[in-house]
């Protein structure tokens, strides 16, 4: 039974993973950006809904809803008036825009927010759960984090493939140039794909946050995680990346089952394996 | 393959790129890296140097918070200088920052030493702290008082010789025997079925330290610790641990991990129905930062104190109370107390005491040996630098608390167990974690 509870336990936690990476793969999949302050905007976004609950009194919520469309506008902004200069520059040149935007963020946050550890108080939810069995309960923040992944992913998925929008995106992404010379607008289309990524890295960290706990700092520990899933599930695919991020989570929860020491050692090495072995990926997307 | 395919990546411009951030990442911690504050003063030789070395950022950083606060109290209680060595001396105070890096601790010591020519080093918070600092001035002769460190993990984490200890470095905290008498006490009173007690011990020098301490302690005293596993830092699921306590009907809790796991555990163990009866942690919850993070389910978690208001305490160095201390921070910074309020004053008198007793404060030798020798009634109460477990070491006794909710901040402390220093004055009653 402990096995069972194992891998449903890390099934959940892969859905939060999933989520948190699938920013990160658009944003590489579409403009090719390693976003290396991906981590630090969770962060962020965790505190602007701190701030936001203890300022305005607004239930936790309210405060989610109002927060994720923020975010969008938020990356919207960033790629058109940030990213997107250094776009021209090559990919070494976002890489280090992004860097540095993560120094900056950290730092700006420690200044006005101070070290403290933080959480965000989902009261009864957050703690809730309702019991299988005995020996397995599923807490209702889990469960509805995974449900939110898969939504997520279905969401981006459909968008995607069934509006027009979504196919200037997939077309700028394949050849940005053709895409502008039949009328895509690459910087609006790369804007649409940063304020998606924004959107859904904020909704991951609203729930890390909700989860366990965050201060300025957390970022980039947080960071890794959703690389080893993007890259585990597949480069350039949506659908990999929930599989990459709940082979790592069930590969971390299994291994803590045999020995808490082994837990985040054994989805490291799953990563390494699948770099060594499989290095495309468990689903590969399109390559070059 | 599927059509959620979003662009024609190669994966080897992926890879390179995650490499390059990879290594970005890493350097990460040279750029941030900034210098300390000043404090006042020259450099003749009628001024005494003494550098302070803590967390000031970083996850460590609750243990700072109260630094800026006591170096200004110092700095104010002997402005007017006192006599040293036949002479009138004044102090001047170097802070720096760790970064809660205990290989920055390593480096800004070196600084200290070696561009500050500092005559004295004083140093707090966790050994990744305590023991770098340490290290440093025992390699270079440079007097040296820490403290918030577990002894053992400060003395034998640096291959003190028992019976023989340091030279140059002291330390005044206490040990898994102190726990021992503040936890078990705790646990006797609470109405449990069994003696099993849940420990949630990461793998870091801390609670290897509780392993290999506290654990054949609980067994003398007939309790049966079912521990965790040795998990890393970190981890964001906490769901085996869980799972093994609940299976061992265990009602007794205890606990070493870093403050943002303890966070991730008492909500997953409430979500996944582990509810102790009494949860008796260490090195968390210290803080009112962290008692207001955790919200309601901060309510009645039981953890030592060291020092609090309601130590009946007083400054060496003008005779200010605990009290009256706590009052003075909390009416100058808008902050509530923290238990590193007093330990780190202490630092302070401690260093200054060792000055005043030296025939020559500028002499090492000499003031390291007045360190070793001390015996001080100060902020943190009577320490003994010769009583204790191993030369060198001063060992103070923290009584039982629970936080509750407080009336001017969200949440307080209550004494609720001084068996281990009966002149701690009783609070209130001990309640059940999880009535």
């Amino acid at each position: 039974m402990g096995w069972l509870n194992a891998v449903i336990q890390g099934l959940l936690l892969g859905g939060l993973y999933a989520l948190f990476a699938t920013g990160l793969s658009l944003m590489f999949g579409v403009m090719r950006i390693v976003n290396l302050a991906h981590g630090d905007l969770a962060v962020v976004a965790s505190f602007l809904a701190l701030a936001l609950v203890s300022g305005t009194g607004l239930p936790l919520w309210v405060v989610l809803v109002v927060t994720v469309p923020l975010f969008a506008v938020l990356g919207y902004l960033t790629q058109r008036v940030l990213l997107q200069r250094s776009l021209s520059s090559g990919p070494l040149a976002t890489l280090l825009v992004t860097f540095g935007l993560s120094i900056v963020l950290q730092n700006v946050l420690l200044e006005v927010f101070s070290a403290d550890t933080r959480t965000l108080d989902g009261g009864s939810f957050a703690t809730g759960s309702f019991e299988l069995n005995g020996s397995i309960s599923i807490g209702y923040l889990s469960l509805a984090t995974f449900v939110l992944a898969c939504a997520v992913l279905v969401g981006i998925q459909l968008f995607l493939s069934r509006t027009g929008l979504g196919r200037m995106l997939r077309a700028s992404s394949d050849d940005r140039e053709t895409a502008n010379l039949v009328g895509a607008d690459s910087r609006h289309v790369y804007g649409i794909a940063t304020a998606i990524a924004f959107a859904t890295v904020a909704l991951a960290g609203l729930m890390f946050a909700m989860r366990s706990s965050f201060d300025p700092a957390t970022g980039p520990s947080r960071l890794i995680f959703a690389f080893e899933a993007v890259v585990i599930g597949g480069l350039g695919s949506l659908w990999g990346t929930l599989i990459g991020g709940i082979v790592l989570g069930v590969t971390q929860s299994l291994g803590s089952q045999i020995d808490p020491a082994l837990t985040l050692l054994a989805g490291h090495l799953v990563f390494l394996a699948v770099l060594a072995f499989r290095p495309q990926g468990l689903i590969a997307g399109r390559t070059a | 393959m599927s059509d959620a395919s979003i662009g024609g990546m190669g994966r080897r411009s992926f890879l390179s790129a995650v490499g390059l951030g990879a290594a970005a990442l890493g350097g990460g911690s040279l750029l941030s890296a900034c210098g300390g504050l000043k404090g006042t003063g020259g450099s003749s030789s009628d001024v005494l140097k003494i550098g302070y070395v803590s967390p000031q950022t970083g996850p460590l950083a609750g243990f700072a918070t109260a630094d800026n606060f006591v170096v200004k109290q110092i700095q104010e209680a002997v402005r007017s200088g006192f006599t040293a060595g036949g002479k009138k001396r004044t102090i001047e105070i170097i802070v720096k920052d760790t970064q809660s890096n205990s290989n920055r601790a390593t480096e800004v010591t070196r600084q200290l030493i070696n561009s500050d020519k500092v005559d004295l080093i004083v140093g707090s918070s966790t050994p990744d702290t305590t023991n770098p600092v340490a290290d440093q001035c025992e390699a270079n002769g440079i007097p040296n008082v820490t403290t918030i460190a577990p002894w053992e993990a400060w003395f034998h984490g640096r291959n003190g010789k028992s019976g023989e200890g340091f030279k140059y470095t002291t330390l005044f905290f206490f040990g898994m025997r102190e726990f021992a008498d503040c936890f078990f006490p705790m646990w006797e009173r609470m109405d449990v079925s069994n003696k099993n007690v849940a420990a949630l011990w990461p793998n870091d020098t801390d609670a290897n330290a509780f392993r290999e301490g506290l654990g054949p302690m609980m067994k003398e005293a007939g309790y049966t610790p079912i521990d965790g596993g040795a998990y890393q830092n970190g981890t964001t699921d906490f769901s085996a641990q869980i799972a093994k306590f609940k299976e061992s009907d265990a009602e007794l809790f205890t606990c070493t991990p870093i403050p943002p796991d303890f966070q991730t555990f008492w909500k997953q163990a409430q979500q996944q129905g582990f509810r102790p009866k009494l949860a008796t942690v260490a090195k968390v919850m210290l803080f009112p930062s962290e008692a207001e993070a955790l919200g309601t389910l901060t309510d009645n978690i039981a953890t030592d104190f060291w020092w609090s208001p309601a130590h009946p305490y007083k400054s060496i160095l003008d005779g200010k109370s605990a009290q009256q201390l706590a009052d003075d921070f909390a009416a100058e910074t808008g902050k509530q107390w923290t238990q590193a309020l007093g330990s780190v004053y202490s630092l302070f008198e401690i260093a200054i005491q060792a000055f005043k007793e030296a025939g020559d404060p500028k002499d090492r030798d000499e003031v390291a040996a007045k360190l070793r020798g001390m015996k001080i009634s100060c902020m943190s109460g009577d320490l003994d630098f010769t009583a204790g477990p191993e030369p060198g070491i001063a060992i103070q006794h923290p009584v039982g608390g629970q936080w509750r909710k407080g009336e001017k901040f969200p949440w307080d402390v209550v004494i609720v167990d001084n068996t281990p220093n009966k002149a701690v004055p009783i609070g209130g009653d001990l309640r059940p974690t999880n009535g």
